[in-house]
């Protein structure tokens, strides 16, 4: 059954048992991956999947039900499942269904065409072919994958809000292993693939990382002034976003909670949520209500201006929405996320990052995020690897050491920040950027 | 969920591209969970998750189609691009199936989903409030109630068809805890392959006030120092040591491609003699047991490592073809979208001859590491890192003052061999497994060990 015949399935069920407000959010996915291992293309896989969330307003409460299962029954089903767990539920709702923005942004990301299975093949061997011939180092367990995936969203709700967004990518990945004088190292590149050029990027890339990390050394323990790649200070941003996410804060589990206007970070730090942000393959000009979004600074030159909100936050805290509802799939209730959040860049180069470190350590490689890092609290203990900065220089590679401290201690001290961004893959509508960023005296434990 | 017949008509076209080899896995899913903050109910989520997973094989060669698509042409059109991908079309093949009934080990007495709301509702209200009463500087007690009930068949071209249903249960509590400007955790979230009678087990009240306890630990806390020291790591969780340092680098994920440091070391002692570790998918009730993998293949119990000498891998189909070993069991995924790989079910390193008092009074100056948190591997290297949410300072073999932030990291291959103390009070956590074939439940466990040396991050 396609959208619309499920929807007037829907709509009529609703109608019977009476239910006058509610909001249809269904998501469909389509994914195909070739890759190979040693050269050979080992695994081809194509996944096609759809899910729809029914969420209700009934009691002065909010219900959900979810289903993958398109089927007339399920149909019928799903709004008796959303309304017996709208009466189960506590909180009250106090923003119900929302009635739409009076205009909505044109979408600016350009729509990319899915690229069929056969390029995705030649794509994978390619590359997988040329990380073999780029060293003679590179040895079995080397790997590629070349990688389309297209996502579909449409919001319908009883107010007339009728929206829908179509966005996608290819992606090509490639992992390369090597081997010298007896010691392995693996590493990995993962870029949109937009042609020949990606191959040689990934491959280049793939492989001198991997070669670089060959003879590392550990670090002794002390106090060094560090360089993240901007890479890694992205992903450290992603765990502790939530602190600017206002539910966070009004449940009490933000460390930002009534720093509103407050400095929180050092003067050279902006941070903004840019939903459509130049340059990203995936973006959207409506969050998970509905709402039209919208770029926005959270701190500026080191003052928190707003927490992200929801409708409901929003109401909660007496501010307007920042349009930054979100569901973590299609099935989850409202939350609140950012959608492209980025460390605005400043105007140094990584040489001019290294040369203001003078001594200290290039972070390249942060592991166990989900782990060692507590986004309440702010605090982290990672285990990372990089590369020695000698006399503002980068130098030897190093790794068996972790770098430790709080978050909320390294907004603040943030000496210098590169000017190019890094952007991630975006996860769902949710990706971070940051350029490389300096950051005095921090702890780092070695041997 | 679909018919024989349409099962050996599917098997049928996803053989037509010239495998040898195919399979099709069908899922039904209700998950269900129960969310509580601020001491209500904020949310109750439920979702079915239904589709099907179409695989084909030629040598090692995989293709992998899925699809929420389960009506009849639905099924047929991934099978048909299955096998296209896999090369030129042939003759259908026939294909005979004959249904296989494996026995149920893990019944379950009180399915969640057909249980009343309210009565699961107030078992996470209680395990809240407790949290909330343990102690005043306690300003939020969040829990989710989660619970799975999933119902599966696999049918293939060896002729298998079969099915299985699990179920399990799982409550997650944490508790934050805030004294002026500081503000820490704690968490408690025990699961089981049971349905609500988990809570006969564990009652609520328990739960809530661990997660409690640790948080209020915590705020007391000082930094920990870092450097390398010896470790006591405590029973239950504390096995994720093993489960990152060592599990995944025996999955034959990594040791079929040649990817693991493990590779071609059978037989070999690679870790202390005190160490005898083993993963095993039939312990009834167990949050990581299965009566069957995803492969349809049963579960078993596996001696990977005995009084450190390796003894076995962890082996699903592919990883049989490609290292020429039989299946283990291990054969998993989180549902139809993934294509099964080889992961741990129940993995933990079994009791060995030390007193527990004893490895406390071993250790002159290190950590005592009394709750872990979760971690990752490089499984071609070896290289680990994982957490510590409890830990506290040992001094002249006492348990001094407790520290917060510290991490663990190490070498897998380093570490088996210096786990030199083996304790004699073996349990198991809880912990939910990423890797290729998503997220799976999976059971780690130890009783406490010490480890002679390992680098502590922190401060």
């Amino acid at each position: 059954m396609n959208f619309d015949v499920l929807k007037n399935t829907l709509v009529a069920a609703l109608s019977e048992i009476g239910i006058t407000e509610y909001e249809i959010y269904y998501m469909s996915d389509e994914s195909t991956s070739v890759d190979t291992l040693n050269k050979e293309v080992n695994s081809f896989s194509s996944s096609s999947s759809g899910g729809l969330c029914l969420r209700v307003a009934v009691d002065g409460k909010m219900g959900y039900a979810s289903t993958e299962l398109m089927t007339e029954t399920e149909m019928k089903e799903l709004p008796l499942r959303a309304k017996a767990n709208a009466y189960a539920t506590e909180k009250p709702d106090t923003v119900g269904i929302f009635a739409g923005s009076p205009s909505y942004e044109e979408l600016k990301m350009p729509k990319i065409e899915l690229l069929s299975a056969a390029e995705l093949k030649a794509y994978a061997i390619k590359t997988g072919e040329a990380l073999f011939a780029k060293d003679p180092a590179v040895k079995e367990g080397t790997s590629s994958s070349a990688v389309s995936a297209g996502t579909t969203v449409r919001l319908f709700n009883s107010h007339g809000v009728d929206l829908s967004l179509e966005c996608g990518a290819n992606l090509l990945v490639g992992e390369a292993v090597v081997c010298v004088d007896g010691e392995n190292q693996v590493d990995y590149s993962f870029k949109s693939l937009e042609g020949d050029q990606t191959v040689t990027e990934v491959v280049d890339e793939a492989v001198s990382e991997a070669l670089a990390k060959i003879g590392a050394g550990s670090v002794p323990s002390g106090k060094y002034n560090v360089v993240f790649s901007g890479d890694k200070m992205r992903s450290l941003l992603s765990v502790f976003s939530n602190a600017f996410s206002a539910k966070a804060v009004i449940d009490g589990m933000s460390r930002l909670k009534g720093l509103e206007g407050e400095k929180i970070a050092s003067d050279i730090v902006t941070i903004t949520d840019d939903p459509q942000r130049e340059g990203n393959a995936v973006g959207t000009n409506f969050d998970a209500e509905g709402v039209a979004t919208h770029r926005k600074s959270v701190v500026d030159a080191g003052v928190l201006k707003t927490f992200l909100h929801n409708r409901e936050t929003a109401l909660a805290m007496g501010k307007e929405t920042t349009a930054n509802a979100s569901k973590a799939g299609y099935s989850s209730p409202i939350g609140v996320r950012p959608y492209s959040f980025a460390i605005e860049p400043g105007d140094k180069t990584q040489d001019e990052l290294f040369a203001l470190a003078g001594d200290g350590i290039f972070i390249t490689e942060i592991n166990g995020l989900h782990a060692g890092a507590n986004p309440v609290s702010g605090d982290f203990s990672l285990q990372s690897a990089g590369f020695m900065i000698r006399g503002g220089k980068k130098c030897e590679v190093v790794k068996s050491f972790t770098i430790a401290g709080n978050f909320f201690d390294l907004l603040k001290n943030i000496a210098a920040l590169g000017n190019k961004l890094e952007r991630g893959v975006t996860t769902g509508f949710t990706g971070f950027c940051s350029p490389d960023v300096f950051v005095p005296d921090m702890s780092i434990a070695g041997k | 969920m679909l018919e024989k017949r349409l099962y050996e008509q599917i098997l049928g076209i996803a053989l037509s591209g010239g495998a040898d080899f195919a399979e099709v896995y069908c899922e039904y899913t209700r998950n269900g969970r129960i969310a509580l903050m601020n001491e209500r109910i904020e949310s109750i989520t439920d979702e079915v998750v239904s589709g099907v997973g179409i695989r084909a094989f030629r040598g090692t060669s995989t293709v992998y189609g899925s699809t929420s698509d389960t009506t009849p042409s639905g099924l047929v059109k991934c099978a048909k691009a299955v096998a296209e991908a896999m090369g030129e079309i042939g003759e259908g093949q026939n294909v005979v199936l004959t249904e296989r009934v494996f026995p149920n080990i893990h019944p379950v007495r009180i399915v969640p989903s057909t249980a009343d709301m309210g009565y699961k509702s107030d078992l996470l209200k209680l395990a809240c409030s407790s949290a909330k009463a343990y102690d005043k500087r306690i300003v939020q007690a969040a829990g989710n109630l989660i619970t799975v009930d999933h119902t599966i068949e696999i049918a293939n071209t060896e002729g298998l068809l079969t099915t299985d249903r699990h179920i399990r249960t799982r409550m997650a509590v944490s508790a934050i805890a805030a004294d002026g400007s500081e503000t820490q955790s704690g968490s408690c979230s025990p699961g089981r392959g049971m349905g609500l009678e988990l809570f006969e087990m564990f009652k609520p009240e328990d739960i809530g006030t661990e997660a409690a306890r640790q948080a209020i630990v915590n705020l007391g806390a000082v930094y920990c120092s870092a450097g390398q020291m010896p470790v006591a790591i405590e029973s239950g969780f504390g096995g994720v040591i093993f489960h990152e340092a060592c599990g995944h680098s025996l999955e034959a994920t990594s040791v079929g491609t040649g990817c693991s440091q493990m590779c071609g070391k059978l037989g070999q002692k690679i870790a202390n003699e005190k160490v005898t570790a083993i993963d095993d998918g039939t312990i009834p009730g167990a949050w990581g047991s299965v009566n069957i993998d995803d492969e349809g293949h049963p579960t078993q119990r596996n001696v990977l490592i005995e009084n450190g000498v390796l003894k076995s891998y962890m082996i699903d189909r592919l990883g049989s073809r490609r290292m020429g070993m039989p299946m283990t069991g291990n054969g998993r995924r989180e549902s139809y979208a993934y294509e099964p790989t080889s992961r741990m079910t129940n993995t933990f390193i079994d009791n060995g001859p030390d007193k527990n008092e004893d490895i406390i009074a071993s250790i002159e100056y290190g950590l005592y590491a009394k709750s872990m948190g979760g971690g990752s591997v490089n499984p071609l290297t070896g290289d680990f890192n994982f957490a510590v949410n409890e830990g506290y300072i040992v001094r002249n073999g006492k348990i001094c003052e407790a520290v917060r932030g510290a991490s663990l990291i190490g070498n897998g291959s380093q570490i088996i061999q210096d786990i030199d103390m083996v304790g004699q009070n073996l349990a198991t956590g809880q912990g939910m497994c990423g890797s290729s074939s998503g997220s799976v439940p999976t059971d780690v466990g130890q009783p406490l060990i010490r480890v002679s040396k390992i680098t502590v991050g922190g401060r």
